[in-house]
């Protein structure tokens, strides 16, 4: 029933001589909601910013939708489908939300310099459609009240929540979440947390690396660990809790 | 009530602006007109300039400190298809292209120099994509100064203002002959204010564009644009063109202010005082660059007189040493009550550089 979307194959990467990533093969299919966990310095963030485009890997093949991708760029990989948060976030700061979200949603072909410039009634019927949107999106995660306001205004949950209403309304297949919930207050936390439980249920794709275990185990599918770059234990959240390799990651080995 | 606080800002601007130019005409009773015209000429030409880096600038947040290129590619591209005499014998070309078809191939060559040089630079993160263009400005300056067969090197150009000069309508010269001031001049300051309304009127259209709303993003965050499926890249080589072109339009107008060219006009001060222009102006303001420039004139030209008022005996040296004292003083002054600039957004202030 499921196919695979993503394929990564032998994917390495290392800065001077730490192996920062080292995956053999990881597989995700559609319609799953894989967290992907692991101590400090496990890898994380850096498979990310590999398959997201934002870093090169030293070798191995990334395959998304059929196509390699190991060697676009990142906003090559967005307009597929693929898009993805940070960990620190970033959200345009001198622009209003709003504006952001505008921005977000509006295509390659409506941002165009001539287009601007001959400020055509089609473009304006198109941002008339996306101010809809928007007003849709903020209805939906509860930030309306805001939309005039600069985004540096906001606090570090409400940029969390920029930041996923900015990826929402671009309409991904896959999202790839880093620390969605860092630095939220629990109230919020569980708002986000329900967000990303719906939009899987919607039918995107979501891989998220997070630290609040609690949460990983409630909402995943899948859980995937790195530790030391290496791809230490895959499966659902019960395998992966009681997997001994994943508790001597976490808590260190007696031995040493 | 922002809102009122803007209209606050503009009436507190022009009424600065009218000050200045009162002040002018107070210190130079004899003949106010003949300065008044070189200055608004200077102003009108160093504010479109400035408009340009804004867009690089306040727009996009490219910290370009390689300005004066690209308004002396803008003007060496077209005085030299133009008829005009160049170098140490003052070679005379006769033949040429219409003024017209010459600035647009002009305009069209600054922005792409700007490209050319976007294309490996502008990858680079704030103050490298500076010192690149601060690189590339001088290259291009001694570049042309050493090419001395086609750009006439240190003898600069000369005999080429009659191809602007042949189109000045019959009023403007009327008007000149009636108050007893330049009409070359005249005519020159009319086409660089027309030439400021037009592309105000340009850039108004794309500021409130999706193109616009790009570039601020792409001012705010490269790395948020391109993860939302953009191409930060190519938007930041857009804005290099384009405010590149505006720039390659006043530098035209500079050298007809001139009447005659080279290479010192466009050392590295020039571009320093376009941006003391666009700061003081407001940065990512549409309009705050023109009443910058104008303030900025009244302190450059005005001084000395203010200095001489101080100092009745004082040599010409010493009154220059004073004159740049003042000027640094004023300028000072500005920005500490207006730190974000004339017309700047308080919002918009934090001048953070991608």
């Amino acid at each position: 029933m499921s196919s695979k979307l993503i394929e990564v194959n032998n994917l390495k990467k290392s800065f001077g001589g730490l192996q920062a990533v080292d995956v053999e093969s990881l597989v995700i299919n559609d319609s799953e909601l894989t967290s992907i966990i692991g101590p400090n310095g496990a890898g994380k963030t850096t498979f990310f910013d590999l398959i997201s485009g934002f870093q090169s890997s030293d070798s191995g093949k990334i395959v998304f939708k059929g196509k390699n991708i190991s060697k676009l760029q990142p906003y090559q990989i967005a307009r597929l489908g693929m898009i993805r948060t940070f960990q620190l976030t970033k959200v345009f700061d001198r622009m209003t939300v709003l504006e952001n979200l505008l921005f977000s949603a509006s295509s390659v072909k409506n941002d165009s310099l001539f287009r601007s410039l001959l400020s055509s009634s089609e473009q304006k019927k198109y941002e008339k459609d996306l101010n809809e949107e928007a007003k849709k999106v903020m209805t939906e995660l509860n930030i309306s009240h805001m939309a005039g306001s600069y985004a540096r205004e906001l606090s570090g949950g409400q940029k969390k929540l920029l930041e996923l209403a900015r990826s929402i309304i671009h309409k991904p297949d896959v999202l790839l979440l880093d620390e969605p919930l860092a630095g939220v207050n629990p109230k919020l936390a569980e708002d986000i947390l329900n967000l990303i439980q719906k939009l899987s249920d919607e039918g995107i794709v979501i891989i998220m690396v997070e630290h609040n275990i609690e949460a990983v185990m409630q909402i995943s599918d899948r859980v995937v660990v790195f530790a030391e770059g290496l791809l230490i234990a895959d499966g659902t959240p019960n395998e992966v809790r009681y997997n001994p390799q994943v508790i001597e990651a976490y808590l260190g080995n007696d031995d040493e | 009530m922002n809102r009122l606080l803007r209209s606050k800002n503009l009436i507190l601007t022009i009424g600065l602006t009218i000050f200045g130019i009162v002040l002018v005409v107070i210190l130079n009773p004899d003949g106010y007109l003949r300065v008044l015209l070189n200055l608004l000429t200077f102003a009108g030409i160093y504010g479109l300039s400035a408009i340009g880096l804004n867009v690089h600038f306040g727009w996009t947040g490219l910290l370009n400190f390689g300005h004066a290129s690209f308004m002396g590619v803008g003007a060496y591209v077209t005085l030299l298809l133009i008829p005009h005499a160049a170098g140490r014998e003052g070679d005379i070309t006769t033949t040429g292209l219409p003024l017209f078809l010459a600035l647009i191939i002009g305009i069209i060559s600054a922005a792409i120099f700007g490209l050319l040089l976007g294309l490996p630079a502008i990858r680079l993160r704030g103050d490298y994509l500076a010192i690149v263009t601060i690189a590339a400005a001088e290259i291009f300056r001694l570049l042309v100064r050493d090419l001395e067969n086609i750009t006439g090197g240190v003898y600069g150009i000369i005999s080429y203002s009659q191809n602007l000069q042949q189109h000045r309508p019959g009023f403007v010269t009327n008007l000149a002959t009636k108050f007893d001031i330049a009409p070359s001049q005249t005519w020159v300051c009319l086409i660089a204010w027309i030439s400021i309304v037009l592309v105000l009127f340009l850039l108004k259209r794309l500021n409130n564009s999706p193109w616009g709303r790009a570039l601020r993003a792409v001012r705010e965050d490269e790395d948020a644009v391109r993860a939302m499926g953009k191409n930060a890249v190519w938007l930041k080589l857009q804005s290099f063109m384009l405010g590149a072109g505006i720039a390659g339009l006043s530098g035209v107008l500079l050298a007809f202010n001139y009447g005659s060219l080279e290479t010192t006009v466009f050392i590295p001060l020039l571009t320093f005082y376009v941006w003391a222009i666009m700061i003081l102006g407001g940065v990512g303001s549409l309009v705050g660059p023109i009443f910058g420039s104008i303030i900025f004139w009244v302190i450059i030209s005005e001084t000395d007189r203010i200095a001489y008022i101080f100092f009745e005996n004082a040599n010409g040296q010493q009154l220059a040493g004073v004159r740049f004292l003042l000027v640094g003083f004023l300028i000072m002054i500005l920005m500490i009550f207006r730190p974000s600039g004339l017309l700047g957004k308080k919002e918009e202030l934090l001048l953070d550089v991608k």
